[in-house]
């Protein structure tokens, strides 16, 4: 029996039924009938074209209000479209909470999608490249997997191995390479500096590949990725959809979104629209006579509604599910859950029998009408929120506090924080990062077990006078002073270049910065491809070493040209009425030294290699 | 940690102490020394039970006499905490204790909180009755002596509670295993093992070593004989947050009448007037019965029951209604009231009296002398029956085995106010009001019967000495005979606080960014400019404040007005988008699930904002300690109305009696409210959090001098001026700084490790020989009193 990944009503070729998502196929199954449309998941190509949006129009004119609808089209839809198959299947969902259901079925679906791509890329790519294996002994999930972990499953940060090709930079499981171009666009954009040397190297020049450009960033695509996946909760404010008067037309503009949240606030009205929208009234017809009715003026609960009252028609339909307003002392809904004694003023309450005068009449609640409703339903509004968050607070946690926890009596000031134990560190691989010290420091020394003995008298041994020792401690006058000196002159120097004008024309200056730029960049694509990083944990695939060797000779190549793009940059200043040297030594000369210094050890570097082979 | 005081070893639960709690220490032991009434006030916040706990558990533990020490607390939650707080040094005493005879020792000390059935039933019908008072009567039904003879008798003849019968076959003494018990452990034990928590606390008091319960079983003459009379002579009673004692005397001693009410009274006494008719005609009970209930007397007694050590009445609601003074008590049931049939003609004809009286349309205060003189020309009703008047209706209800007293609760009541009107002269007023408020127009008359003498006169602790004087219950309760001591602890004082870095900042603010003056006096509080700027503080303040805020306003009438204008004007939107909302609502129930969602909130880190009023059930006894409220706002001045008759012959008495001014009196009064509710959101030294009082009346020289020091200690010139933008950028600029602070080390100066506590004390007794010697030299015959601090109130009114 597959589970059911996920359900929901909707009607296909207009016949109502229930499309399911279970983990091997998508069905949809009429009313009462077995599934009629079954779609594997390997067949799912993509694409889901969302129609949306219907905007009701409430105009209101003058006093005698009239109702004129505009309405798209008012279904939620779901397209499927397969492998091979263009014209793929169209659901549209028909549950009140339609657009949710969609979405998350399109979630699960892009998942599906995507996987069913790289598999295909796969599938394209096997014979060509032979398999290797894994380059490091790291938990890396294979290729193709047999049935990765849907969205609502696990949100796996494993790392899928992508493929060799230098092209595919598909970095982030889950991922489609659409998903992922547009998070190195969202990267580029909101980054001008990085923007503009994409542009330059990639984009204008083609010196780098874009593969190549982003190795060495994807932390910057995880952590995009990973906030935007970040669920948001719901935003606090509260349902209250209010007339707008534009032009004279006053009107109410409802969204799905809207919509929904008002059935979550009052499920009278979801209740309403069940019974009555496709029967007895139209999906249009009921939102304009909601906003008509009585009942919208009861849920607005604001203090002026109170005096709208008595001018609202009635509505046959609607006034049914009117309910009373709860504005007695006590609650229409009793709660009957039992707070923590902490906070359970009711058991104050109930402590003792009542004594004393009444309240004076500034001190009784519920006086002020209108108010009472709207206060519980601030309080229902935020529970709701803190539920859908939160979820629901346990019953049992509710009865008693849990003896270890004495938090809430706690004065924390008191504790002695030093002879706490501290937070243990948690650090991956704790075991090896020892060993590395260790081994560095003194292999044998380690080995060899110490007397402890030993160990204090000779610490002792060295304490000894440690006193005299320290007072008879002198250090050089002058090492000291040229110190100083030297930090004087650099805090000068650095003032000095800050004071100064910058006085090197516009455009010279930005060819300056790009050159500069780019050439960081060879250079740390050159020292990256020399001394590969140790590899991070969500790094895509780790180059070959040809690889590597090729990549470094490429970047040797542009690093190379770098004299005569400065020699060009020298010689542009005149020009502009800069002095050649201060380009030359002062702007230049650090990244000339630095690419010059990269060439020289290239050079040693294959010169040394190449009498081994 | 563990060091002594003289020669007392104390066991404190935390490593280090406040030099505070050190003090307070000293000074209860000393108290506790010398077997006098004390009054000890410390800063809230500061770890006030926490040390008296630490202190007189040690003592009882050291001294073989092992007095018992009956804590009285205002709130459940309260009584709730210092449960919890018991436990956690018991279980640190326990641990410390070096020998297993010393755990063990530990082990068997016993401490129970008591509230009432309602709290603490677990009979799965009754207990989910709504009312208190139904589940009292309910329970009585289940539980009193002749149903349970009955039904032991012959099973299943009535319905027992099985709780309450398994509580029977046990030991008594046993009922729960020795230690300290909060009530929420209370009642998973009963659960767990079929027996009555009620009963279990009810039976297993003159057991205990600590019993925690609140102020009105010590202090309202309607329970406190029932609940408090077994306890021992020599206890330790002590009150936490006294200042708030004369509010629960005058409560209990004040009472309302209102027309339905004297409608169901005069029911009751159709009802009860058959019952006795029955009774007469079954000729169960022979006519004497009744005529012997002399109180005190022996004979007839067995018929006035004595079952109380086994159940019957609760603390509450239950009837037999005063501690009387001892001449009362030692008199007879005056003879026209003791044959059934004449009480319940006596209780028509009063109750006839009261209807008439209400007709009238004019507000009539009289006292209640004059009353009673009106009373007995019209219907010849006399005093002294009167007096009797509750006492008889106890006893001929339970002589005749009524069930449901809960029905016959308006007729106690009347019964209740007789007795009051007729005992007390002096210091209490009764009033009549006709109408609600002065302009409605539909009659709803009540009759208050109140205590005028208010304790706001004076500075609390000046207060206390008269109280005693002042209601024979505490009088009768705790003589001036026996060795029972009386330990007052408040909060509300005037003690500087030594403050660690900055950790409170105080503004005032008194005009709106657009430089409208704010204030909630009754002609401006509805001018929408000053609703704005109100709600403008609250929007900016959710911006810029981590986790809780906690708003007060000074009614529920204000608090309602404006939170309706705030969501038509749209503030409250911009609120949500920062914050959740929780609003406090006249049902009590309702209110602590949105606090405890509130909490949530905070804890979450999503924030939220609470709503409250200064005077109601939330400023009470509910703390709002770090992330709970990072910032409290005082919307206004908590004044009283002014238009309220109770209020209004108070102030007469005041300026009568003690010549004090009524706007002094109202000043001090909202102020000292307004310092309660800001003072609630710190616990601990290193806990911070912004404390803003709106309204420009605040600035003025006259309010602040009324602030406690603490409070004022804070308020810098700069700050006691602001407007709403100029404090929004200073308060960015405090938690800035705050939260760059990390811990300045303050151990030694406002914090005590060990050794600073042994350095103090040696320093102290270096000082006390020193001052020996010096008096030796001088005069050695003069001693000083020893007790001279502790026991000093603060000198001058603090009007």
């Amino acid at each position: 029996m597959p589970t059911s990944v996920c359900t929901a009503k909707a009607s296909y070729k207009k016949l109502p039924g229930v499309l399911e998502l279970n983990d091997t196929h998508l069905q949809w199954s009429q009313d009462g009938k077995g599934p009629s449309v079954r779609v594997a998941h390997s067949e799912v190509a993509g694409q889901w074209r969302l129609r949306r949006v219907y905007t009701f129009v409430l105009i209101l004119l003058r006093k005698k209000p009239f109702f004129r609808a505009r309405e798209g089209a008012a279904q939620v839809r779901l397209k499927v479209a397969l492998n091979g198959d263009d014209t793929g299947h169209s659901f549209a969902f028909t549950s009140p909470k339609a657009h949710i259901e969609r979405e998350k079925f399109k979630a699960e679906l892009t998942v599906i999608v995507s996987r069913n791509r790289s598999a295909q890329d796969a599938a394209a790519r096997a014979p060509a490249a032979p398999a290797k294996p894994p380059p490091v002994a790291k938990p890396v999930v294979a290729a193709p997997l047999q049935r990765p972990p849907l969205l609502s499953q696990t949100p796996s940060r494993a790392v899928s191995v992508s493929s060799n090709e230098q092209r595919n930079v598909t970095i982030i499981p889950g991922n489609d390479p659409a998903t992922d171009v547009r998070l190195r666009k969202t990267i580029l954009m909101s980054d001008p500096e990085l923007g503009a040397l994409h542009r330059e190297l990639v984009a204008i020049s083609g010196q780098l590949s874009e593969a190549e450009f982003w190795e060495g960033r994807e932390h910057l695509l995880v952590s995009l990725a990973a906030s935007e996946n970040q669920a948001k909760g719901k935003p606090g404010q509260m349902v209250d959809p209010r007339p707008e008067t534009v032009d004279g037309e006053t009107k109410i503009v409802m969204t799905p979104q809207m919509i929904h949240d008002i059935f979550d606030e009052y499920p009278v009205i979801a209740k309403a629209h069940r019974e009555n929208v496709p029967s007895k009234l139209s999906e249009t017809e009921f939102w304009m006579r909601y906003f008509k009715s009585k009942l919208y003026y009861a849920h607005q609960a604001s203090i002026r509604s109170t005096a709208v009252q008595h001018v609202v028609q009635d509505d046959p339909i609607l006034d049914k599910y009117l309910e009373k307003i709860d504005d007695e002392l006590e609650p229409r809904r009793q709660r009957n859950e039992r707070v923590q004694l902490f906070v359970d003023l009711g058991a104050t309450l109930e402590d003792h029998g009542e004594t004393g005068n009444e309240k004076d009449v500034t001190m009784i609640a519920g006086r002020q009408r209108g108010a009472l409703p709207l206060i519980r339903k601030f309080n229902e509004h935020s529970e709701r929120l803190l539920n859908s968050a939160l979820g629901e607070i346990p019953a049992a946690k509710r009865q008693k506090l849990t003896d270890e926890n004495y938090g809430q009596i706690d004065i924390d000031d008191l504790h002695d924080s030093e002879s706490s134990a501290g937070i243990v560190l948690e650090m991956q691989d704790r075991q090896r990062y020892f060993e590395g010290g260790i081994s560095n420091t003194a292999p044998e020394a380690a080995r060899k077990p110490m007397d402890v003995k030993t160990l204090i008298r000779n610490a002792k041994v060295n304490m000894d006078n440690w006193q005299t020792n320290l007072s008879q401690l002198k250090i050089e006058k002058q090492a000291g002073d040229t110190a100083l000196l030297s930090m004087t002159k650099n805090v000068a120097a650095r003032l000095d270049v800050k004071s100064r004008k910058n006085d090197i024309p516009e455009g010279l200056f930005r060819q300056m910065m790009i050159c500069q730029t780019a050439t960081n960049e060879f250079l740390r694509q050159f020292w990256s491809s020399m001394y590969p990083p140790a590899a991070e944990v969500q790094v895509v695939a780790v180059a070959t070493p040809q690889q590597r060797a090729a990549k470094a000779a490429k970047m040797i190549g542009y690093l190379s040209k770098t004299q005569e793009k400065i020699d060009a940059l020298v010689y542009m200043g005149p020009q502009n009425n800069v002095d050649p040297t201060r380009i030359e030594i002062q702007a230049m000369k650090p990244v000339l030294n630095a690419a010059n210094r990269a060439i020289a050890f290239h050079r040693t570097k294959t010169s040394t290699t190449k009498p081994a082979r | 940690m563990k060091f002594s005081i003289d020669d007392l070893p104390i066991i404190f639960p935390y490593d280090r102490i406040y030099p505070e709690q050190y003090a307070y220490m000293c000074d209860l032991k000393r108290a506790l020394d010398a077997t006098g009434h004390c009054v000890l006030e410390m800063p809230s916040g500061t770890g006030k039970t926490v040390s008296l706990l630490s202190l007189i558990v040690s003592y009882q533990q050291f001294y073989p006499t092992r007095r018992k020490l009956i804590y009285c607390s205002r709130t459940v939650p309260e009584i709730e905490k210092a449960l919890a707080e018991l436990k956690r040094l018991m279980a640190y005493r326990v641990e410390c204790a070096e020998s297993e005879e010393a755990k063990a020792k530990e082990r068997s000390f016993m401490g129970l909180g008591l509230t009432s059935r309602k709290n603490l039933c677990i009979h799965p019908e009754v207990s989910k009755e709504k009312k208190g008072k139904v589940v009292d009567a309910r329970c009585r039904d289940l539980t009193n002596a002749a149903t349970c003879e009955k039904g032991r008798a012959d099973p299943g003849s009535v319905d027992l509670c099985d709780w309450h019968e398994n509580l029977g076959n046990m030991e008594p003494g046993s009922l729960v295993p020795p230690g300290i018990w909060t009530l929420a452990d209370v009642l998973e034990y009963g659960r767990d093992h079929g027996t009555c928590p009620y009963f279990t606390v009810r039976r297993m008091m003159p057991f205990v070593d600590v019993i925690i319960y609140s102020f009105h079983y010590l202090l309202d003459p309607k329970v406190a004989e029932q609940v408090s009379k077994e306890l021992s002579k020599d206890a330790i009673v002590v009150f936490d947050e006294a200042h708030n004692i004369d509010n629960v005397c005058i409560e209990s001693l004040s009472i309302d009448l209102t027309r339905p009410m004297l409608d169901a009274a005069g029911r009751s006494i159709v009802k009860l007037g058959d019952k006795v008719d029955e009774y007469a005609t079954a000729e169960l009970i022979h006519t004497s019965t009744y005529t012997s209930s002399r109180i005190k007397t022996t004979n007839s007694s067995k018929l006035l029951d004595e079952d109380l050590g086994s159940n019957a009445s609760s603390p509450h609601s239950s009837c037999r209604i005063t501690v009387l003074p001892d001449d009362l008590l030692n008199e007879a049931v005056p003879g026209n009231i003791r044959k059934a049939e004449h009480f319940v003609a006596f209780l028509k004809r009063f109750v006839e009296y009261l209807k008439t009286r209400m007709r009238v349309l004019h507000v009539v205060a009289e006292t209640p002398l004059s009353f009673l003189q009106h009373l007995k020309d019209i219907t010849y009703i006399e005093r002294r029956p009167l007096r009797f008047c509750a006492e008889r209706l106890q006893s001929l209800i339970r002589t005749l085995e009524l069930n449901r007293l809960d029905e016959y609760s308006a007729l106690q009541k009347v019964a209740s106010f007789a007795t009051l009107v007729s005992t007390y002269e002096k210091g209490f007023l009764l009033i009549l009001e006709p109408f609600e408020t002065d302009n409605a127009s539909v009659p709803n008359p009540v009759f208050h019967f109140t205590v005028v003498i208010t304790s706001g006169t004076i500075s609390p602790l000046d207060m206390y000495p008269k109280m005693l004087q002042f209601t024979p219950v505490v009088q009768e309760t705790y003589p001036h005979d026996s060795d029972t001591q009386c330990v007052f602890t408040t909060g509300a004082s005037d003690f500087p606080f030594s403050p660690v870095s900055d950790s409170v900042y105080v503004q005032v603010i008194t005009r709106g960014s657009d430089q409208v003056a704010i204030s909630s006096r009754f002609e401006v509080r509805n001018d929408p400019a000053v609703v704005r700027n109100f709600g403008s503080i609250l929007v900016e303040y959710s911006k810029i404040v981590p986790d809780g805020i906690v708003a007060f306003f000074p009614s529920y009438l204000y608090m309602e007005s404006i939170v309706a204008a705030w969501n038509d004007m749209g503030i409250l939107n911009e609120v949500w988008k920062n914050k959740l909302i929780f609003v406090e609502t006249p049902d009590a129930n309702e209110t602590s699930i949105a606090l405890e969602n509130y909490r949530r909130a905070c804890d979450n880190g999503r924030g939220a904002v609470l709503l409250s009023v200064a005077r109601g059930k939330v400023s009470e006894g509910i703390d709002f300690d770090h992330n709970y409220g990072r910032a409290v706002i005082m919307f206004g001045v908590p004044y009283q109305y002014t238009e309220s008759r109770i209020l209004k012959a108070r102030l007469e008495y005041l300026r009568d009696a003690y010549r004090i001014r009524e706007s002094e009196f109202l000043g001090f009064d909202a102020m000292r409210n307004a310092a309660q509710c800001v003072g609630r959101v710190l616990r601990g030294k290193t806990d911070w959090g912004l404390m803003v009082f709106a309204d420009k009346r605040f600035a003025r020289a006259d309010k602040r001098a009324k602030l406690p020091r603490w409070i004022n200690q804070y308020i810098t010139e700069t700050a006691s001026n602001l407007s709403t933008d100029m404090a929004l950028t200073l308060s960015k600029l405090f938690m800035r700084g705050i939260s760059q602070n990390p811990e300045e080390n303050q151990t030694g100066i406002s914090l005590w490790t060990l050794d600073d506590v042994l350095k103090a004390q040696a320093k102290q007794k270096a000082l006390a020989l020193e001052a020996k010697e010096a008096e030796e030299d001088e005069s050695p015959r003069v001693g000083t009193p020893p007790l001279k601090h502790e026991a000093s109130p603060c000198g001058a009114p603090n009007l």
